[in-house]
């Protein structure tokens, strides 16, 4: 009964961030283009709903973390924290791979004027985030290393993501290639929920206990 | 509902009285719900606000594809200053960035001398060609291609990057999604040009000391062939201040699919996305009215197949004459099968001419534009020099007959288009050395930028889009700019001097974008009225000029090339200039 | 027809530019580029070769305005 419970737990969390991104990309009238990069968009957008999920895979998730141990938790977080964190640290670059494969603008170039292009704020947005991004990625691995105290860390970590996640959804809904009015509407829902969630542990943490 | 006509009409009536028939129709129109407002032009912008601007500069040259390039960058290393405009952007606008093949004439590889060379070309062109202009492109072919290739050209299908090398290095300035509408005359000499920018809503003029038009063809914004920004901008402009043009007879042959007629990028495979490269010496006879004579035989749709094209089914009796030695129509394939425009090296077969392709192509799909360099302005010399002093022109807005009337060695256009910029900058920066800088006087500047911005200004008219269109139904069948006869070629002059003399003065535009398309549109006229009266003048076939009426070669009358210019009272005027002479002042 | 969409666009007015017949404008708000003229489309495709971002979409069809009298 218990298990049943997690698993359907995780199940809802999974259709949250995985089944409704998926739905709402076929849904969407987006151009085809071929399988190579409908793939890698796929993927980018999983990456960044999963990387929302993690709101909901730490110890702030007390229901969950009763019903199947902190450890294995942290390690859902862990593992979906470092595989779609590295995925997006990529993404700036699947989308010049076409690049590779004609004449024209050479990759290089075309990605040289991808982190130029100051004038956009979906650009500025996305420079921002990737770099909270990349923080988070350090500091989350080094967390032994750089010596600070877990409810600093945990700090850090929760702002960082807190900067994260706002200049990254508004950087996805600005200039996402596969961004609708569904997608964004879902992004902020999810948004909203998450930071919802951890602000209310963070800020008015004693209220509960 | 009867009643509340009964009284429409009897207001109509009175109106009448007051307002006459015209605002009476367009009451009874409000009466039945109609809008009111369809011949209305509502700016979108606010015309009496435009900002005017004005530049001085030594050279001006007008164009950013190969000729503007050369022009630009010899003009420079001759020592003048030099101001590049463009209507579109530097290596990107005109034709020059569909333009994959180039021609070397490399003295060491071929087995041709540079005399044999012209000589086969002009066997092949039935004598249209010039010849110093022949020899010049072979000529300065190798060093022009070996500059393009120091600054990148050959390593990538898009252009602008190699381009811009030459220019930045050199810090010449360059303006572009310009649109330069007028060349200024003053004393008998050029002394700058107008027009207006799209995106920062004003009017500039240009004081220069001489101007070199690369502006290109042009066409009548045909479907299935990159060239609906060439409207002839350059030779019109010209013509207006008084500069001889010549080649409107002549014709460009080049198909479409049948399939999607108006893709043009579909149409050439994947050859868009092709790095440029050059081509060796290969005399040809290609791409006059051919397959337009066999279309308009054999009825419809001529068919072809891949690679080459029209093969022995489609052989018709008569259509026009080809040299001996030179019937072979087939070579580098691929769709619109057997280009030969000269400016595509051969390529593989496969993507570009999937299978069914073969089938049927349609005509016309540069309809307007006649055999590269063979129309526009009027050499006085070989430098490229027109006949108003401080006016040059090179590439295909200078009527160099480079390769004649006919296609006669592929990628000879983009060199020739390298070649005349770099001989036309030259001889640009070396006249402006010797001229003190000129004024436009305010008068002219009023003028001018009238006329440029009267569509705008205009309370109601035509929009260029319409009059375009129905330019393009006047023009574009194969039985009227093609297969020529004089009735016909009478008939549709009716339409366009209608056009002319009722619509081009009602063009109307409501942004800057329109008001492109008006000048354009404009120049389509012109160019359109010229064609007409030339092709009707030549009582002749030869190359790419076919009169179903005239269908011989006529030695005697036509060994001459057909020059177009302006009388004082304001009248095309025509004369003929022997083959191979140049123009008596 | 012609010109389809864009997607994904970051605003460098690389196909603007690029665009011989002026189909695209920047729009002043969003400041992406948008398809403003499309019926002066000529399919040549340099925007979609030029966007450094692989945002553009391009249809091979393309229909001719009505023949109407005056217009």
């Amino acid at each position: 009964m218990k298990k049943n419970h997690y698993i359907f737990k995780l199940t809802a969390i999974a259709l949250a961030f995985i089944g409704m991104p998926i739905l709402l990309y076929f849904q969407g009238d987006f151009p085809k283009r071929d399988v190579l990069m409908d793939t890698l968009s796929l993927v980018t957008i999983l990456g960044f709903t999963l990387l929302l999920s993690q709101f909901f895979s730490t110890r702030l998730n007390k229901n969950l973390v009763k019903k199947i141990r902190m450890i294995n938790v942290l390690n859902i977080h862990k593992f979906i924290g470092y595989l779609f964190i590295s995925i997006l640290l990529l993404h700036p670059f699947f989308i010049i791979i076409p690049k590779f494969f004609d004449n024209g603008v050479t990759p290089s170039d075309a990605f040289i004027k991808i982190i130029t292009t100051f004038s956009s704020t979906g650009v500025i947005l996305g420079l921002i985030a990737y770099t909270a991004m990349l923080v988070l990625l350090i500091t989350s691995f080094f967390r032994f290393k750089i010596h600070l105290k877990y409810k600093t860390w945990r700090n850090l970590h929760g702002y960082l993501t807190l900067l994260f996640v706002i200049t990254a959804t508004w950087h996805v809904i600005n200039i996402g290639r596969h961004s609708n009015i569904s997608f964004s509407i879902y992004y902020l829902l999810m948004v909203t929920s998450g930071i919802y969630y951890l602000l209310k542990t963070y800020l008015f943490k004693t209220s509960k206990k | 509902m009867k009643k509340k006509e009964e009284k429409q009409q009897m207001s109509r009536r009175k109106f009448i009285t007051l307002a006459g028939g015209a605002a009476a129709s367009l009451a009874a129109m409000s009466a039945i719900g109609m809008p009111l407002n369809w011949t209305e032009n509502n700016p979108e912008i606010d015309v009496n606000s435009l900002d005017v601007n004005k530049i001085s500069t030594d050279v001006l040259v007008i164009g950013s594809g190969m000729a503007g390039l050369f022009a630009a960058v010899k003009a420079h290393d001759a020592g003048a200053n030099v101001l590049m405009v463009s209507k579109g952007r530097l290596g990107a606008s005109g034709q020059t960035p569909f333009a994959k093949g180039i021609f070397a004439f490399d003295p060491e590889k071929e087995d041709i001398t540079l005399d044999e060379y012209v000589d086969k070309v002009s066997y092949s062109a039935l004598g249209t060609n010039n010849k110093t202009y022949t020899r010049q492109t072979a000529e300065h072919s190798l060093a022009r291609v070996n500059e393009l290739k120091e600054w990148g050209f050959f390593d990538s299908s898009l252009y602008n990057k190699s381009f811009s090398k030459p220019i930045k290095q050199r810090n010449i300035p360059i303006q572009e999604r310009i649109t330069i509408t007028h060349l200024i005359k003053e004393n008998e000499r050029v002394v700058g040009a107008a027009g207006f920018s799209i995106d920062e809503q004003k009017v500039i003029f240009y004081e220069a000391k001489s101007v070199i038009l690369c502006t290109g063809a042009g066409g009548f914004k045909p479907n299935g062939f990159p060239i609906c920004d060439l409207t002839h901008d350059g030779t019109i402009m010209a013509y207006n201040i008084g500069a001889k043009v010549t080649g409107k007879e002549w014709n460009d042959g080049h198909p479409a699919k049948s399939e999607n007629a108006a893709a043009c990028y579909d149409g050439w495979g994947d050859m868009f996305e092709q790095k440029p490269s050059t081509t060796s010496v290969g005399i040809r006879h290609d791409l006059g009215v051919d397959m337009n004579y066999t279309a308009y035989m054999n009825g419809g749709t001529a068919k072809m197949g891949p690679p080459g094209m029209g093969r022995s089914e489609n052989t018709v009796k008569g259509g026009p004459f080809r040299p001996e030695g030179l019937e072979d129509q087939g070579g580098p394939g691929g769709p619109p099968q057997g280009d030969k425009e000269g400016r595509r090296p051969p390529r593989k077969e496969g993507k570009g001419a999937p299978p069914g392709m073969g089938g049927s192509i349609v005509g016309g799909s540069t309809a307007g534009m006649a055999i590269h360099k063979s129309e526009g302005l009027v050499p006085i010399n070989d430098k490229c020099e027109s006949n108003i002093p401080g006016l040059y022109a090179a590439g295909d807005a200078l009527g160099s007959y480079m390769a004649g009337a006919i296609y006669t060695q592929i990628g000879s256009s983009l060199a020739g288009s390298a070649v005349q910029g770099g001989v036309a900058g030259e001889a640009a920066a070396k006249y402006s050395k010797k001229i003190a800088p000129n004024k436009i006087s305010a008068s002219k500047l009023k003028e001018i930028q009238e006329e440029i911005l009267a569509p705008l200004k205009r309370e109601a008219g035509y929009s260029p889009a319409w009059v375009t269109q129905t330019l393009q139904g006047i023009m574009i069948p194969n039985f009227i700019i093609y297969i020529k006869k004089e009735n016909l070629l009478k008939a549709a002059l009716a339409y366009v001097e209608e056009l002319r003399d009722h619509h081009l003065p009602m063009l109307k535009a409501a942004n800057m974008h329109e008001l492109r398309l008006a000048h354009e549109t404009k120049n389509m006229i012109i160019s359109a009225e010229m064609k007409l009266k030339a092709s009707i003048m030549r009582t002749e076939s030869r190359c790419s000029h076919y009169r179903l009426d005239y269908p011989e070669i006529d030695n005697e009358n036509w060994q001459a090339w057909l020059n177009i210019f302006k009388d004082e009272g304001g009248t095309m005027q025509f004369e003929k200039q022997p083959f191979n002479t140049w123009p008596t002042a | 027809m012609a010109i389809k969409s864009i997607n994904g666009c970051i605003g460098c007015e690389e196909c603007i530019k690029s665009c011989p017949t002026d189909v695209l404008r920047l729009n002043p708000e969003s400041k992406k580029a948008e398809i403003l003229y499309p019926e002066d489309c000529q399919i040549c495709h340099l925007c979609r070769m030029y966007c450094p971002v692989d945002a553009i979409t391009i249809s091979p069809e393309k229909t001719i305005p009505v023949i109407v009298s005056w217009g």
